[in-house]
């Protein structure tokens, strides 16, 4: 369709919206209400510009000649219309430029400030504030508004992570809209109305997981991130746009700094992975970075106590160890969300000293590189079929947005030259929502059952059985079992008519995750089944960087895992990010071990057994690449954070290789990027924001062996790493303390009470977890989050053990 | 069908006309009328069993379209044609809604209909959501008519256990039921969207337009939204004939409506008339003139802008199109009367007050515009405040919200506010000069 805007002639497709044209001709109108990939509601009438639009006679159906011109006569609307619910139309033309368009303009930005405090000078949104900009931009420059502006509170606590001040907000009803249609949580709303409307919850804090996304839409200073109020201003922050580390989904983030300390982390955009959302786990679970008891310098064993050394020292006492080791002696273990680059040098490491016990952890039993094809996230937000088996909300929250995407129907709209559309016509408010098209599957209630027009709980461990009858069933088994039936968790009609509709979809998409990773044979079946289904599928790791790591190979040759390592197998261990001691069993075998060298950024219990210690840097602290789990490589970027002398696994392998006097491949970025390089046939260097997919590696033999799938407790995903939490202060008082959840029954035997306190010992590490009840669960079933040493799957706790370290209050 | 109606050349406007017979307002006032047995004995539901049982939905709509029936919500849209918009029948459920959230100040002519006959509602409702095919029809009452709810309750039920609800209507095997449903006291809910939303148990904000309501209303589904007025004329109309009510009123305006008279007259109440009926018999022969003398009247509910009282427009015809010329609009037919010694800066402070209370704040004029500066800006007048400029700054803060709001309801104050400026200008000035009101009689009770 052509539309003019102002002098601008343009051709765009139909059903975009006028706002849209508007900026695709380079020219600019403000807004407050619009935001990108939710609906245009028209609400706060800023957009307003002059409107006009030629008429075709109703009868011959032609268009309606100016009498002077012979040009097809404009028919201007008699008021001037907002650009944003406004769809162009053939012939439009827009004016945004005359005097009705600005007047329009001017007179609503003063009626948007007759309320606004005004106090941009101790407001943390200034610097960076869309009202502000507006202001100075089509404001007039003062108020003609005499009269007391609205006094509310300034200072509420939403949540434990959002504090709204209610006299900035201008009610662009944002932050309402976004928790209706993106999370489909409605947690907030107005209250009250007219002049008096205010944002607010009718319940304590905002139980979902993305709410810290409002903080990132919010056009003032109305709704801000907790953690970092009154920390900063915008032009002191440092922005660097990463990659987060924290799932593998590769979320884009900007991370903010300033003075060596990570204030805050902010969404980015990554139009095929997060799109501009992402979940609190990653935004408010970065204090621990600049906790107090960082480990920022190397640290030696000295007659019994650690003491710092520099990185010369602690390097040539293990180098001169190592020479005593014989080669297939020494294990060197990383965590899983070490980069791309890292895993080459550790690699490289492992080569050097010539051994074959390399591994990367957490790692489950099965391989994380699917062997059926592999959707994108948009084939997930696109798709017409779902099937979850896991809890994505808690293990990669990314991927819940995107099957709520998925839910709407409506396929994400081609960029335009601004970019992303700002009002996307084909969004409304509280559109319905496809469920019939989403089965969740886990083995208790997850969150996205909501959503689901299927949701079936099978039994804890019984994920093989589950797919494998499933199988049977897409294969035409006609007589089940009873114990076939049981395993299902619902009617063999209902899974009939379930897999006939993945088999009659067009686009249909698998996701599991650690629950069935853990399981080879649950994992095999599965993807044999999505091939018979004609499904792609997405396997969610327990970190960042499981897809990257497994397909560079960071893996044992032979049975020289994880678990053979800690079995007492090792003379020398150098772990990187792992505290492996907190096993009673495995600290015992470690302390028989010559040289325990523990690369990490913070003491626990395997420091504690280490002969060296040397400071790690965390995931904002990087540069590097990262593999999300649809394939695709994502570059991560360093942002300026004082760690002390931290280092990553390269600096590890440098500063060991010159001590063992050989300049190793991998000694920094460059040469992991160089080597890299070459077998990859990609530029690391050269990675765009947005990554780069490439097609999926094969997988690694499973080399994890079948659990036993039985047990009492079931390690599942969460959203904060556990591992951190006690360091993440708010993020902690928003999700609570790591829990066990159990049904009360079980408590009442255990003589627990809500919120207790308890130290057990879960698989054989001591963990400190507060008790919470579900008497949604099975008796037989209790859930804990996992670590990264112990990720998902069954395990045991036996609670007559247990002991009470904090009884809960009694409330009255 | 019809009654034929006589071959008079010149149609009915003027209630003296013998011919006028008052047809729907023909049992208000009258004891136990809201009963089912009283309904019913007086020729009740004969009209929608023969619309039910014998004609076609699309004759219905034709012959709605006939009558030439204007919407009497206020809006004026032709309700044959707004039946027609429904789309075809797909096999999802459709909905027929009667607007009962009667709060424009000044109006009340579908309360007695509620109170005193909720049945001809109830046959109206039948009638429309036949001629549309909704099965489900949703009366959405205003909360504060809590005696007009519990009677329309009671109607609802008594039709229920007499078959003319429920799944067999009038044994046609066709099925239509009612959903009572009361608001919560906002006078937003008179909009055609909030109401919808409200009524889905959501926050009371108009929707944006398109989709309208035949698209996607009550739940996302098909959806007529018509005035309590419009659904019950409906009945006389299938029962006498479209040409029967053509022939009241003008070309442009067809039919009877109802005024509504408030202020001082001599006579104040709700009347049946003919369109196209005059002011000044509207409101020196029914409303037996006005008990003070008056300098202007409000000719529709409160949202339409005054006229000033004099022989112009008393002798101005009441119909849609010389209203609209004018300058104001039909409205609900609320006619309010301004006697001459009150302040009507204090008068215009009175609806600006109510428009403020009322605001939903979704849209930043209404919200900032309406709700929090008009009133102010009034209030900093009549304490005797008022600086030169004052004036200017209303109207173009006025003339700054006019057309920009999401919904008429901005519109809906600040027309009142530009006509009496326009009109009464010098009150205004006079308040701003001197510090206190041209006139300064504030309670017209103390002498009764």
């Amino acid at each position: 369709m052509k539309v003019k805007v102002n002098d601008v002639e343009l051709e765009l497709s139909p059903g975009t919206s006028a706002i849209d044209a508007v900026f695709a001709a380079g020219y600019d109108v403000p807004y407050f209400c619009s935001q990108e990939y939710m609906s245009p509601i028209g609400a706060c009438r800023m957009c307003l510009a002059k409107v006009g639009a030629p008429r075709k006679d109703r009868e011959t159906g032609d268009w309606i000649l100016d009498e002077e011109t012979g040009e097809p006569k404009i028919f201007w609307f008699p008021n001037p219309m907002a650009t944003c619910t406004t769809s162009i139309m053939e012939g439009m033309v827009v004016d945004t430029l005359g005097d009705e368009a600005t007047k329009a303009q001017r007179g609503m930005v003063e009626m948007t400030l007759i309320n606004h405090p005004l106090d941009c000078p101790t407001c943390d949104k200034g610097g960076a504030c869309e009202l502000q900009d507006r202001a100075y931009e089509y404001g007039s420059g003062e108020s003609r508004f005499v009269f007391d502006k609205r006094h509310q509170e300034k200072h509420h606590a939403l949540s434990e992570v959002i504090t709204l001040d209610r006299e900035r907000c201008i009610h662009c009803k944002r932050c309402v809209r976004y928790f209706e249609e993106v999370p489909s949580d409605e947690v907030l709303d107005f209250i009250e109305r007219g002049g008096h409307t205010y944002i607010g919850t009718l319940d304590e804090g905002l139980p979902s997981n993305f709410t810290g996304n409002i903080t990132d839409i919010c056009p003032v200073g109305a709704l801000l991130d907790t953690t970092s109020r009154f920390r900063g201003r915008n032009w002191e922050y440092d922005h660097t746009r990463s990659t987060s580390l924290d799932d593998c989904t590769g979320s884009a983030i900007t991370i903010d700094a300033r003075t060596g300390r990570i204030e805050r982390i902010k969404a980015a955009l990554n139009t095929q992975v997060n799109k501009s959302w992402i979940d609190d786990g990653i935004r408010f679970g970065h204090e621990y970075v600049s906790a107090d008891d960082r480990i920022t310098m190397p640290l030696l064993r000295k007659n019994g106590k650690l003491e710092a050394v520099t990185w010369e020292i602690a390097s040539a006492f293990i180098a001169e160890k190592l020479k005593d080791v014989a080669p297939n002696d020494t294990g060197i273990l990383i965590r899983a969300d070490a980069t791309l680059e890292e895993g080459f040098a550790a690699k490289s490491l492992a080569a050097h000293l010539n051994t074959k016990q390399l591994d990367h952890y957490p790692r489950p039993a099965s391989s994380v590189i699917p062997t059926a094809p592999i959707a994108t996230l948009e084939e997930l937000a696109t798709a017409d079929a779902i099937f979850v088996l896991g809890d994505v909300t808690e293990e990669a929250p990314a991927l819940d947005l995107r099957i709520k995407d998925a839910l709407k129907g409506v396929a994400p709209a081609p960029l335009m030259p601004h970019g992303v559309p700002i009002a996307d016509l084909r969004l409304k408010e509280r559109m319905p929502r496809k469920r019939s098209i989403l089965t969740v599957a886990a083995p208790y209630r997850v969150n996205l059952m909501r959503h689901a027009g299927r949701a079936v709980q099978y039994a804890a461990g019984q994920e093989a059985r589950f797919i494998q009858v499933l199988a049977d069933l897409n294969d035409g088994a006609k007589n089940l079992s009873a114990e076939d039936r049981n395993a299902l968790g619902m009617t063999v009609t209902e899974a009939r008519d379930f897999l006939k509709a993945f088999k009659d979809a067009s686009n249909p998409v698998i996701v599991y995750g650690g629950f069935v990773l853990a399981s080879p044979a649950a994992t095999n079946s599965l993807n044999a089944l999505a091939q018979a289904l004609g499904a792609k599928v997405l396997a969610v790791g327990p970190m960042a960087n499981n897809f990257g790591l497994e397909a560079l190979a960071v893996l044992p040759e032979g049975n020289n895992g994880y678990a053979t390592m800690l079995a007492g197998n090792v003379k020398a261990l150098i772990v990187s990010g792992l505290d492996v001691a907190q096993d009673a069993q495995i600290a015992e075998r470690l302390k028989a071990t010559e040289l325990l060298v523990v690369h990490d950024s913070f003491h626990n219990a395997t420091t504690a057994l280490a002969d060296v210690v040397l400071p790690a840097k965390t995931g904002y602290e990087k540069d590097g690449t990262t593999v999300n789990l649809e394939g695709r490589y994502l570059p991560v970027n360093a942002a300026p954070v004082d760690g002390g002398l931290s280092e990553d696994l390269h600096g590890v392998v440098r500063n060991l290789g010159e001590a063992m006097g050989v300049r190793l491949e991998g000694r920094s970025l460059r040469s992991s990027r160089r080597a890299l390089g070459n077998t990859l046939d990609l530029d690391l260097n050269a990675i765009p924001l947005e990554g780069v997919l490439r097609d999926a590696p094969a997988p690694a033999a499973n080399t994890g062996t079948e659990n036993d799938a039985t047990g009492n407790v079931l390690l599942v995903p969460s959203m904060a790493r556990t591992e951190y939490l006690s360091r993440n202060p708010h993020l902690r008082a928003a999700v609570g303390d790591s829990a066990i959840v159990m049904h009360s029954a079980n408590a009442a035997n255990a003589n627990f009470k809500q919120h207790d306190v308890i130290r057990v010992n879960v698989g054989g590490i001591t963990r400190r977890l507060s008790v919470r009840f579900n008497d949604d669960l099975p008796e037989n079933l209790m859930l804990v989050p996992v670590l990264p040493e112990q990720p998902a799957g069954l395990s045991n706790v036996d609670l007559s053990q247990a002991e009470l370290e904090t009884i809960a209050l009694e409330v009255a | 069908m019809s009654t034929a109606v006589a071959d008079t050349p010149k149609p009915i406007t003027s209630r003296k006309d013998p011919r006028f017979e008052v047809t729907m307002y023909k049992y208000v006032g009258v004891e136990n009328a809201w009963t089912l047995d009283f309904y019913q004995s007086h020729g009740g539901y004969e009209t929608a069993k023969k619309v039910v049982t014998t004609m076609q939905p699309t004759d219905v709509v034709n012959e709605m379209k006939r009558s030439g029936l204007r919407g009497r919500g206020g809006a004026g849209f032709p309700t044959g044609v707004k039946w027609s918009f429904m789309p075809p029948d797909d096999g999802r459920q459709r909905f027929i809604v009667c607007n009962a959230d009667e709060s424009e100040p000044g109006s009340c002519k579908d309360r007695y209909v509620l109170e005193d006959d909720p049945h001809q509602l109830i046959e109206g409702m039948i009638i429309a959501g036949y001629a549309i095919g909704a099965t489900k029809g949703v009366i959405y009452i205003r909360g504060e008519y809590y005696l007009a709810y519990t009677r329309l309750y009671d109607a609802i039920r008594d039709a229920r256990e007499a078959g003319i609800l429920g799944d067999n209507i009038f044994g046609s095997g066709k099925a239509f039921d009612l959903i009572l449903h009361r608001g919560a006291g906002a006078y937003i809910c008179g909009e055609e969207t909030a109401l919808m939303n409200s009524f889905e148990g959501l926050r009371a904000n108009p929707r944006l337009k398109p989709p309208f309501p035949a698209q996607a209303g009550v739940y996302g589904l098909p959806t007529t939204i018509n005035n309590v007025t419009s659904i019950a004329t409906s009945v006389h109309v299938m029962s006498k004939g479209a040409d029967w009510f053509a022939n009241m009123g003008t070309e442009d305006s067809k039919g009877f409506h109802h005024v509504q008279l408030s202020g001082p007259f001599n006579r104040n109440g709700v009347f049946e008339v003919p369109m196209g009926i005059t002011y000044r018999e509207i409101i020196y022969g029914l409303g037996g003139g006005p008990k003070v003398e008056a300098k202007a009247f409000i000719p529709g509910g409160s949202s339409c802008p005054m006229f000033p009282f004099t022989d112009e427009y008393l002798d101005m015809p009441m119909e849609y199109a010389s209203v609209a010329k004018a300058g104001s609009m039909l409205g609900t037919g609320g006619l309010i009367l301004i006697p001459k010694d009150k302040c009507i800066v204090d008068a215009l402070y009175n609806i600006v007050r109510f428009y403020a209370h009322e605001s939903c704040g979704k849209c930043t004029p209404c919200r900032e515009g309406v709700s929090t500066w008009m009133p102010k800006m009034y209030q900093k007048l009549l304490a005797g405040l008022g600086e030169p400029g004052d004036l200017e700054l209303i109207e173009d803060v006025a003339q700054n919200i006019r057309g920009r709001s999401f919904c008429v309801l901005a519109d809906a104050c600040i027309m009142p506010v530009q006509a009496s400026i326009k009109h009464f200008r010098h009150e205004y000035e006079y308040l701003i000069e001197h510090g206190e009101p041209m006139y300064k009689q504030k309670s017209w009770w103390a002498e009764e």
